[in-house]
């Protein structure tokens, strides 16, 4: 089922939460919701799902106003973060508990509904537990019991607040994946809310970044990674070091291309760090080396400012380089700095080495 | 040699903490209870067996355990509701209210008895017009529950209040997700949580209403075999000197108090065993 939000804007007491949001949704796409929390994220999921009424603004389901409808109508699953398992039901109760509620025309018989909660528990690959309480499992498995619960009233869109946000990283890693193929195999638009912009990149396949209750990006990721639209989205989405023109200018006399108050920015992989002055790199003193699995990350500061960066290199290169030690001298070159303009909010690329050292001289 | 070492507890000890509990348990309730059975064993087995079976005494059983008992379902239901309203509305003098359920507590009960008679006697506020229907409050069984019904107001509220408030909306909503409505959400959801907290009240009220005294008497109107309750035969037992058939009276009562409560006790272990807090 697609859905369409049509300029819609919540409030809490004086509190916008969600401002003027448009977007839309095609059926069957998988569609994060990113931001940093109180962006307005899981506002928007809970408009979507009825859980809020909005202020104005439509929502519509395959092109049906279904704005007013209550959350019992619109038919959606919903997968809260921390579960909401029913505690004094089993299992199969809690999965069972949509199938049961029904309006007695619509109810399917006893075996009917033991064979579907099995069906389902099958899907999460949770068969064994069926008689077990919520209070008995491991938080990965609530989740996807929540899941089946959530999957038993075939709905037409699923909705996921925070999903794995209480689970440990492995876990995490794990339900990521069979998240991804849960959606392959039942094909649902699915909708989920995190802030986790890894997880982001990695399992939508339009990512939505908000901020302060508004949209600031829709694309794929790899669109909002590549061409992020403004600072805060290239900010949000990976590491990222902040050059501020008029600082840097001062102490180094090198960058005279930023000008005052505007902002560069470059992420850590891609400032290369050398032993020997080369062309025109800027000599650093390294204050941090820290190693992060294949990756190694070395914090510097530019030879007589308090401003520290971040590189990233993966190990090898860092064994080409040698040893690094705190305090030692190296030389840094930015290859890919980005200047959001303040008015435009467009990017501009500094790509073109020669054109950086020019700047930087 | 063991290198197991003790988990460290907050109390220091657990042989001295259970020590306490018992001798302060001991002072408290067991030895005056002790002597109360040691009183009631003074008279011959046929004596004690005339005094508990005499008809009045039975009749005065008969009353004070179904009056108790009705007065604390009537608690249980409407005490749950006064818990909803305070725990889910907003509205104005909210905070009035609810200082005003632990009134029941403060009062004394004599005093809570006299205002009682005043209002539901066939001649007072709202008895009038009960009595002009051919229904007697006053000086009948329907008195002696409203009167039971005022003192356990308190525990069904006060027990049910602090788990409502704790019951978290994301239940409700998932219930609402799952296509259950508002009725089904009170019933299969809303219902299970609280339950073992309104049994709790419930035997908090009705252990309360078996011992009742102060408020009874007055409204009660003391009529032998209609409107006597336990612990006034006791009493008229004491004002005799008859020491002993007023402790083997109370013996009884105890008896049947001890087994009714451990059994709801037993009732509500069960049930909050169920709902297991994860």
């Amino acid at each position: 089922m697609g859905i369409s939000i049509l300029d819609v804007s919540k409030r809490f007491g004086s509190y916008p939460a969600v401002k003027n949001v448009e977007l839309e949704i095609p059926t069957g796409d998988f569609v994060a919701l990113l931001g940093p929390s109180g962006s307005g994220k899981t506002t928007l999921l809970r408009l979507i799902a009825g859980l809020e009424g909005t202020d104005s603004g439509k929502i519509l389901f395959n092109g049906v106003d279904y704005t007013n409808k209550t959350v019992k109508d619109r038919k959606v699953g919903f997968v809260f973060q921390h579960y909401a398992l029913f505690r004094h039901m089993t299992i199969f109760e809690n999965i069972a508990f949509g199938l049961k509620v029904r309006p007695r025309k619509f109810r399917p018989s006893k075996s009917e509904i033991k064979e579907k909660v099995f069906n389902l528990l099958k899907l999460v690959q949770l068969e064994q537990l069926a008689d077990r309480y919520p209070s008995q499992l491991s938080g990965g498995q609530r989740q996807r019991i929540a899941l089946a619960r959530a999957l038993a009233v075939e709905p037409e869109v699923l909705l996921l607040d925070e999903p794995f946000g209480a689970l440990d990283a492995k876990v995490r890693q794990e339900l990521r994946h069979w998240l991804r193929e849960i959606h392959q195999k039942l094909n649902i638009t699915t909708v989920f809310v995190t802030h986790d912009q890894e997880e982001a990149l990695e399992m939508a396949d339009t990512i939505v970044v908000m901020n302060k209750g508004m949209v600031e990006q829709i694309g794929s990721p790899e669109e909002v990674y590549q061409h992020p639209v403004n600072a805060f989205v290239y900010s949000f989405l990976g590491r990222v070091n902040e050059l501020k023109g008029s600082t840097l200018s001062e102490s180094t006399d090198r960058i005279t291309d930023l000008a005052d108050g505007t902002v560069g920015y470059i992420r850590p992989h891609e400032i290369l760090l050398n032993k020997f002055q080369q062309g025109d790199s800027l000599p650093v003193e390294v204050s941090h080396v820290h190693t992060v699995g294949a990756v190694v990350r070395i914090e510097f500061k530019p030879l007589d400012t308090e401003e520290f960066y971040g590189a990233e290199m993966d190990i090898e290169k860092y064994k080409e380089l040698g040893s690094v030690k705190k305090g030692n001298i190296l030389y840094a070159e930015f290859k890919n700095i980005v200047v959001f303009g303040k008015e435009t909010e467009t990017p501009h690329v500094l790509t073109d080495t020669n054109r950086l050292s020019a700047a930087i001289h | 040699m063991s290198t197991k070492r003790k988990q460290r507890r907050v109390l220091p000890g657990f042989g001295l903490s259970m020590g306490y509990t018992i001798v302060y348990l001991s002072l408290i309730i067991l030895i005056p209870l002790a002597v109360l059975v040691l009183k009631a064993s003074t008279l011959s087995l046929a004596d004690f067996w005339q005094t508990i079976t005499d008809k009045r005494v039975v009749a005065s059983y008969k009353l004070t355990l179904y009056t108790s008992l009705l007065a604390a379902i009537v608690n249980a239901v409407f005490g749950t509701l006064i818990a909803w309203i305070l725990v889910r509305y907003k509205f104005f003098g909210k905070r009035i209210i609810d200082a005003l359920v632990d009134l029941p507590f403060a009062l004394p009960t004599a005093v809570a008895g006299i205002a009682l008679t005043t209002i539901y006697s066939p001649n007072g506020w709202i008895g009038q017009y009960f009595e002009s229907l051919g229904i007697k409050i006053a000086y009948t069984p329907v008195g002696i529950m409203i009167a039971l019904t005022f003192i356990g107001l308190p525990f069904v509220v006060r027990s049910v209040q602090p788990v409502l408030q704790e019951l978290d909306h994301q239940y409700e909503e998932a219930a609402s997700t799952l296509g259950a409505g508002s009725v089904q959400i009170f019933v299969k959801i809303i219902l299970p949580a609280i339950f073992p907290a309104i049994i709790t009240g419930f035997a908090l009220a009705f252990a309360r209403a078996l011992g009742e005294y102060g408020s009874v008497v007055f409204i009660s109107g003391n009529m032998p075999m209609k409107t006597e309750i336990v612990p006034l035969l006791i009493i008229t037992k004491l004002e005799q000197y008859n020491y002993g058939g007023a402790a083997a009276i109370a013996t009884v009562m105890l008896g049947f108090s001890f087994i009714l409560l451990f059994l709801i006790n037993f009732w509500q272990w069960r049930t909050a065993k169920k709902h297991q807090v994860t």
